[in-house]
């Protein structure tokens, strides 16, 4: 069925475009959680504006992604922009979302002692509400960055210079060449599934004191 | 390392009014023109029914609630004047969900206020580990864990030894004990008040439990919906004498078996007991008993410590006193036992006199349920506000003594 001999002669394509997609998916990510957390923040201490930004990031996510690529084309061109900027803005829902569920999900007696005991409100910010929002906060960027590596394949439709393993899907499907479709798609879902697991490590490491009770080991013997 | 020293600062509330609605004055959580000082070192408790401004009063001494208007003076300055976070670091504050951080260490949340005043490192620890001991938690075993791996009486004594952390002249309480079962309550209540002792902090203390009220408070604020003072004395003043219809319910119709609660064993002159030793002649004892009132003669040891009951009739007419001959004994008190307690104590034995022990055993006196029941009378207030059911349980005329 699948044709050995050309995979092992495309190791080093292979190699540079997982590299690309990961580099790719890794920007929008980044620029995407910056964009969404200072809007989360925003709407965090002013409740009006959640309605509306959460709005917006609404309406960007239900375009098409092809249709997005391929309309930005005329207006950024060939560069990395026209595949990164639709990247990102399919993580703003996500990530906004995330965000500020994690700021609500904060016990309320929690933030009242903090102000009790004399928290100033970026202090509070910073030691008591981030570091308690973490666990919605890295989900955010779980599902964000899962959706993003799927999404990088898509911008192949833009050109060869983009699109990271998507370039040997889309290729494949020109070429009706199964083994360069198989190429491309196998090692995205196996990008994807690794980003996700290291990320849940990240968390535990992140958050210790949300590890279930039962890990016993944490607690230095009386 | 030596204790620090103690502090404690007045609180003085003068004409607070907080409305949260402009046009209405009743709205749950409104105060209306609250007035009331409390002396340092005193717990004064905040108590009324849900709705009445209670915690809106407490809330608005670390400035967490702004009051509409008024004055709140600590130590004679108006808070109005202070920085809120350096005021509210001054101030201990226990919440009834404890509000510890969930991210930190039961070491690091204790340490939470010297850290926000920027006490050195390895001060912050040691200062952890005292406050852990003092509150009863060993700081070895507790110091690492963190809040969700405690119950939640153990989780409430963090929260008070984080609100003692930077030794602050006051404490605020809300409901500090509200969230844990009666059992550990009671024993949380009983460590805080020995910790008080000790302390002597001024301690503004907010519940909706009367009894709870009675217990800790110094002075009881009592208060109504509407955020109106109804009265503010000492507990046994407002049971004693209510000001008011409202204050008469909300004590509830059995205030007297409440006051009951406030009055020690010590307090009372107790009857002598006649007292016989185990090997007395009985002849002998026997006419000593018959010519006492009280019907029954105590026997003793050597030491003066109680073994049993004989009733005057039931004393051999000769012969010697024997300790199998004498019937159980009556319950034992002492001069810290309640009245109430020993009412109930009183009430559930055969001989219906308590026998009054010193540290090491020996008789005091006796303590009869008419003793009780006259020292309610005399204490007794007016009584205007006594409803017909309270009015006759108080004055239930006595049994011949």
């Amino acid at each position: 069925m699948l044709d050995w001999a050309w995979i092992v002669d495309h190791l080093d394509d292979l190699a540079a475009r997982t590299i690309q997609h990961l580099a790719l998916a890794a920007i929008a990510v980044g620029v995407g959680f910056l964009i969404s957390f200072a809007m989360a923040l925003w709407a965090v201490r002013r409740r009006s504006v959640y309605v509306p930004i959460s709005a917006i990031a609404g309406i960007l996510y239900t375009v098409p992604s092809l249709a997005l690529f391929a309309a930005l084309v005329p207006i950024t061109g060939l560069s990395i922009l026209t595949a990164e900027v639709p990247l990102v803005l399919y993580t703003l829902l996500i990530f906004i979302r995330n965000i500020v569920a994690g700021f609500d999900a904060i016990p309320a007696d929690v933030l009242e002692s903090a102000d009790g005991m004399g928290y100033g409100r970026d202090r509070r910010l910073w030691q008591v509400e981030l570091p308690l929002a973490v666990p919605l906060v890295v989900a955010g960027i779980r599902l964000a960055s899962v959706s993003t590596i799927g999404l990088v394949t898509i911008s192949g439709i833009i050109g060869d210079r983009f699109g990271g393993l998507g370039f040997f899907i889309f290729e494949g499907y020109r070429h009706s060449f199964p083994t360069e479709i198989f190429a491309g798609a196998l090692p995205t879902i196996l990008l994807a599934v690794a980003v996700d697991v290291s990320l849940v490590a990240v968390q535990d490491r992140l958050t210790p004191w949300a590890q279930p009770v039962t890990a016993a080991g944490r607690v230095r013997p009386a | 390392m030596p204790t620090q020293p103690t502090r404690a600062a007045t609180v003085e509330f003068r004409h607070v009014t907080k409305r949260y609605d402009p046009r209405a004055t009743d709205t749950p959580g409104a105060v209306n023109d609250l007035s009331l000082a409390v002396p340092a070192g005193k717990i004064c408790v905040l108590v009324g029914p849900s709705g009445c401004g209670k915690t809106t009063s407490l809330k608005m001494v670390n400035r967490l609630i702004e009051p509409t208007s008024g004055q709140i003076l600590v130590d004679g300055v108006d808070i109005a004047t202070r920085e809120p976070t350096a005021l509210r670091r001054e101030i201990g504050y226990v919440i009834q969900q404890v509000g510890l951080f969930p991210h930190q260490t039961i070491g690091q949340n204790v340490a939470t206020v010297p850290r926000l005043l920027g006490w050195p490192k390895s001060r912050l620890r040691e200062r952890a580990d005292e406050l852990l001991a003092l509150v009863g938690l060993d700081p070895a075993a507790y110091r690492d864990r963190y809040p969700s791996q405690l119950s939640g009486g153990e989780r409430q004594r963090v929260g008070v030894a984080r609100a003692l952390a930077a030794d602050p002249p006051i404490m605020l309480m809300d409901e500090p004990f509200g969230a844990v079962d009666p059992i550990v309550r009671e024993r949380l209540q009983n460590e805080f008040l020995r910790l008080q002792e000790e302390l002597a902090k001024t301690i503004l203390f907010v519940t909706h439990d009367i009894d709870e009220a009675i217990k800790m408070g110094d002075l009881v604020a009592v208060m109504q919906v509407g955020g109106h003072l109804a009265q503010f004395g000492p507990p046994a003043e407002i049971l004693a004498s209510p000001a008011s219809e409202f204050v008469a319910r909300f004590v509830g119709a059995d205030r007297g078996l409440k006051r009951l609660s406030l009055s020690r064993v010590g307090e009372l002159q107790l009857q002598p007991a006649v007292m016989a030793s185990v090997g007395d002649d009985s002849a002998e004892a026997r006419k000593r008993a018959l010519a006492d009132p009280f019907p029954f003669l105590l026997l003793v040891d050597a030491e003066r410590r109680p073994i049993g009951w004989f009733h005057q009739d039931s004393i051999p007419s000769n012969g010697k006193l024997e300790v199998s001959m004498a019937i159980p004994m009556s319950p034992l008190l002492n001069r810290r036992t309640t009245l109430k307690d020993a009412l109930s104590l009183l009430l559930d034995a055969d001989v219906q006199a308590g026998i009054v022990v010193d540290r090491r055993g020996a008789v005091l006196g006796l303590l009869t349920v008419d003793m009780i029941a006259e020292r309610m009378r005399t204490t007794a207030g007016d009584g205007r506000f006594a409803p017909a059911l309270e009015a006759a349980g108080e004055s239930a005329p006595a049994s011949p003594a």
